[in-house]
């Protein structure tokens, strides 16, 4: 409890108890025995001691209105919109914060509790302005859902109208203060979930405001979530402001391929553009978060696409031609080599019906030489046991753990919403955490072991004062980076980092089924490609160089002319001119993640599909289809020729893809451990340090956040302050 | 008899359970019906010319009397005489609205799928063609 | 008599007036319904309908004039002396100057490469890639 922010701390003294139950945490179930039997409108309902009424209700499937209230935060009980009358007691009580008592029948429906929900709307409407017609929040207001069903039907308010000023509080959300109904939900959510005390309350009754104190910019990479948090349109987003309503958009329900978390996601598209994106609640990926380049990063889509195949001319110049013509072109040049003077690079957004479409073309034309563009170390078992490069103890199963040690990794950043739930399990769970690497700002405190490979080496072989706390831990887990195995150490890393995860695991004395290893990776389609057996890294494609490289959505720049002769070819296929295109000879299109049936596995080995929103733009096609009309033009015809048939050469291939929502469990830590010693490698001294350190790294990481112009927007108000923002003049 | 495979199998199967006691549409037997199919293409094989001019199409007179007799042709294997029958009321239907220039230049152009592209079939023509066919 | 010797010295007039035997002939080939260039005046003569024409230049706005003739060659103001919209010709009634008009008469450019052609002001989706010029790299 002492980790609670001040507002939880003082409720959690008026309503003791109330607060663990109430979010999703898991606890043990407590015995049948002691359960309390309350009454919901007459109806007997059996339910745990220190259960509110509210979730007694919501038991009994009866909603109660509520603004301030929100089942992830803590209780704040200040909207008053949840009064409903108890049997027998003086007064209404806020069912939110009331701990329901044996034998209490709640009345929702009585006339004593519509009149104090009649009344509490009254108050509430006194002050908000009559703006909905103008309200970016109109038709998904809770305000006004419960104003329509609960509120008066008329007004008795002649008097004046208070109005606040609106605050700049970045280029992602728009505050228009005068619609504040005071709920609290985005001060809780940002001292709580997001861990920036960046957000208060000013000012006491008719004078209370909620903002940043002093004109500040709100610094934390899941700010977008108080928009979706907010009952009212105080907050909402700042690109999105007036270009569409809720009821004309079409939703499409989809993954997240940003970053390697795959939140799920709601896109809203209407007229064939991506309007908004919205989360998807999933308990076991994101929560009901996402995280700022998720949600904000659609305007990449509209900008810098590749809308027709491309060729270089005589000139060198590249210009636009037929489907036709380039794919005769690739065809050919595909004819002409064999074996391993042909190459392939995936890079990190690419889904798995492409890499596996791309692995059977390459392989048909003798060739191995299928790279991923993020390097994983191959020495020792490398990815040959799916365990070594999975984050084996799952998303979720960090509210498990007791002990989290980081490895050379910066969560905040490179997978926002798994740092949510460390976070989450550090504020309920009391779990320890300890890193190893570059000192960061977590959002949460942590042990800094020091940033020197050394206190790995001492970590492993037991001399680290660290280690004791290591030994006692019960549930231990060690998530490594990603970018610290890409160091020239990686396999030594990988092999330190195993070793101390497999003495903690046999110090803990856990369950057979608890892993302790963990790989954090940063792009969305890796685990899919080595799943699918793709090399990781370019490092073959450096040692011998292809006469034709296939580029498939590599814009990470790990290859480039230099690395290969002078005659050779480059085709690229993708959906963004970043860095990738301007080098190739051939560009194909392709589609990005909104426009394209894709399969996707994140971090922890879940399979997920994206669905299409929206079509491709101009003449782009989806990215397996391509390839395969590649093959059929250079006579290695692929026996696939629809989704359903693609998949299930993935269910040949790697069964694992196509279970969708699963999680294939991968457990051979130990094997992993012994090969692991086989590696003959120095750890260097270089200190570990994430690539993503601070926040302006975080929002321009791929070809479409880089596109980006509400990305580029952030970058500038996090270096020059949101004032530095130029926004357009209607507000 | 009937023996033969027939266009609408709805139409054959009131065939074969009472192919006798059936009330005949307009001819009572098979040269009956037969006669009438002669009769509605001389009709047609003499309004030919005429629809060529009176419509301006495009084709000659020759043409014309081809699709006639393919369009005759592909009723061939029809052997039961309320089959064909009902196939004659609805050619002289046809022929009726193309003397009175009930049709349009158009409609009389349909019998020819001059417009009409096949849809592709195969991976390559369906991938040039549009993102998903 | 006279009757006669007037008619023939009209026909001479009418030879001389366009310039002599060769004008004349040029002038018969470029007939159409109307012409301007010169103001030949009013002919009590002829009979209303045909008692006002215009010869039209062979050049105008840097276009060669001669066989390829348009009624909107004629400048607004003569256009109503033209029509009988007025009996005031501009040389003895000079218009009133407006800033809308245009210094010097401009002939319609529909169907010429010049003529204007409606475009799109609605924003676009998708912004494609532009790829860099072969000799920035």
């Amino acid at each position: 409890m002492l980790r609670l922010p001040t507002i939880g701390r003082a409720l959690a003294g008026a309503a003791k108890g109330s607060l663990a139950p109430s979010n999703t945490v898991r606890t043990a179930v407590r015995a049948a025995s002691n359960m309390v039997e309350v009454f919901v409108d007459g109806k007997p309902l059996e339910v745990e001691p220190g259960t509110t009424v509210l979730q007694a209700c919501e038991k009994a499937g009866i909603q109660i209105p509520r603004f301030c209230y929100h089942e992830r935060l803590s209780v704040a009980g200040n909207c008053r919109m949840c009064l409903v009358e108890i049997e027998k007691a003086p007064k209404p009580v806020a069912a939110c914060a009331m701990p329901v008592m044996k034998g209490w029948n709640i009345l929702t429906n009585s006339e004593k509790t519509r009149k104090a929900r009649e009344g509490v709307m009254e108050f509430l409407l006194a002050n908000h302005p009559l703006d909905c017609p103008i309200c970016d929040q109109g038709g998904e207001c809770d305000l006004q859902d419960q104003s329509m069903q609960f509120g008066s039907d008329r007004s008795r308010f002649s008097e004046g109208k208070r109005a606040v000023e609106d605050k700049n509080i970045g280029p992602l959300i728009k505050t228009i203060m005068t619609r504040c109904i005071q709920c609290t939900r985005c001060v809780r959510f940002a001292s709580e979930i997001a861990g920036v005390e960046d957000l208060g309350t000013t000012g006491r009754g008719h004078n209370l405001q909620i903002g940043t104190y002093v004109e500040k910019m709100f610094m934390s990479e899941l700010s977008g979530n108080v928009i979706d948090v907010c009952p009212v349109g105080a907050l909402t987003s700042k690109p999105y402001a007036f270009t569409a309503r809720p009821w004309e958009t079409r939703k499409t329900e989809s993954i997240d391929v940003l970053d390697a978390v795959g939140s799920n996601i709601v896109v809203s598209t209407r007229g064939g553009e991506v309007m908004r994106v919205l989360p998807r609640l999933n308990e076991d990926v994101n929560e009901e978060w996402i995280s700022d380049k998720t949600r904000f990063a659609y305007d990449g889509l509209k900008r810098q696409r590749l809308t027709q195949p491309m060729v270089k001319d005589a000139s060198g110049q590249l210009t636009p031609t037929t489907w036709e013509d380039a794919l005769t072109r690739v065809a050919g040049a595909l004819q002409s080599v064999q074996g391993n003077d042909v190459a392939a690079v995936a890079g990190g957004m690419v889904d798995a019906e492409a890499l596996v479409c791309l692995k059977d073309l390459l392989n048909r034309l003798d060739s191995e030489n299928l790279c991923t563009e993020e390097l994983f170390p191959m020495a020792g078992a490398g990815t040959d046991l799916r365990s070594n490069y999975l984050l084996n103890s799952r998303i979720a199963g960090i509210e498990d753990c007791d002990l989290l040690l980081l490895v050379g990794t910066n969560p905040r950043y490179e997978a926002p919403l798994f740092n949510a739930r460390i976070r989450k399990s550090w504020l309920h769970n009391e779990m320890n955490i300890a890193m190893v690497g570059h000192k960061v700002d977590l959002s949460y405190s942590y042990d800094h072991l020091g940033e020197d490979t050394s206190v790995l080496k001492e970590l492993a072989n037991g001399t680290h004062p660290f280690c004791k706390v290591l030994s006692a831990a019960k549930r231990p887990v060690v998530v490594v980076g990603s970018s610290a195995l890409q160091r020239q150490d990686g396999a030594a890393i990988l092999g330190t980092v195993s070793t101390i995860a497999q003495n903690a695991r046999t110090s803990s004395g856990v369950e057979e089924g608890w892993k302790v290893l963990n790989v954090l990776h940063r792009v969305a389609s890796q685990v899919a490609a080595l799943d699918l057996g793709y090399k990781a890294g370019v490092d073959a494609i450096r040692r011998n160089p292809p006469k034709v490289l296939f580029l498939l959505g590599a814009d990470a720049g790990c290859i480039t002319r230099a690395d290969l002769p002078k005659e050779s070819l480059i085709i690229y296929q993708g959906h963004h001119g970043d860095l990738g295109a301007p080098m190739a000879d051939i560009i194909l299109p392709g589609a990005a993640y909104t426009e394209k049936n894709g399969t996707y596995v994140n971090t922890e080995g879940r399979s997920q599909h994206t669905r299409v929103a929206v079509t491709a733009p101009g003449m782009a096609r989806e990215d397996w289809r391509v390839i395969r009309a590649v093959s059929e033009l250079a006579g290695v015809t692929l026996p696939y020729d629809s989704l359903e048939e693609v998949r299930s050469r993935l269910a040949e291939v790697a069964p694992n893809l196509v279970r969708y929502d699963d999680v294939e469990d991968a457990n051979y830590f130990k094997q992993a451990t012994e090969l692991a010693k086989a590696v003959n490698q120095d750890l260097l001294a270089a200190p570990l340090v994430p690539p993503q350190v601070t926040v302006k790294d975080f929002y321009m990481t791929d070809s479409i956040s880089r596109a980006s112009q509400t990305m580029a927007k952030c970058v500038k108000a996090v270096t020059e302050g949101a004032a530095a923002v130029d926004e357009p003049s209607v507000c | 008899r009937i023996s033969s495979v027939m266009a609408s199998t709805a139409a054959s199967r009131a065939a074969v359970s009472a192919a006798k006691v059936v009330k005949p549409i307009l001819s009572r037997d098979l040269d009956e019906a037969k006669r009438r199919v002669r009769e509605l293409y001389r009709a047609w094989y003499r309004e030919i010319p005429n629809t060529v001019a009176m419509f301006q199409l495009d084709i000659t007179t020759r043409q014309g009397r081809d699709k006639v007799r393919e369009m005759f042709d592909k009723n061939k294997h029809v052997t039961d005489p309320r089959v064909i029958d009902m196939l004659v009321i609805k050619g002289k239907m046809e022929l009726q609205e193309t003397i009175h220039i009930w049709k349009q230049k158009t409609h009389i152009m349909r019998y020819f799928h001059e417009t009409q592209e096949p849809r592709p079939a195969d991976f390559l023509s369906k991938f040039y063609r549009g993102h998903d066919p | 008599m006279a009757e006669y010797v007037n008619l023939v010295r009209r026909a001479f007039g009418q030879i001389g007036g366009h310039g002599g035997v060769r004008g004349f002939l040029l002038q018969l080939f470029r007939v159409n319904d109307v012409k301007i260039g010169t103001l030949i005046g009013d002919k009590k003569h002829y009979f209303f309908g045909r008692h006002r024409w215009v010869i039209y230049t062979t050049e105008m706005n840097g276009k060669k004039t001669l066989w390829e003739v348009d009624g909107s060659m004629v400048p607004a103001e003569w256009h109503r002396w033209l029509h009988c919209m007025t009996d005031d010709p501009p040389t003895t009634h000079p218009p009133e100057p407006k800033k809308f008009l245009a210094e010097i008469h401009q002939f319609n450019v529909s169907g010429t490469s010049q003529q204007y052609v409606p475009y799109s002001t609605t924003r676009k989706k998708i912004y494609e890639w532009v790829p860099p010029k072969a000799g920035a790299q």
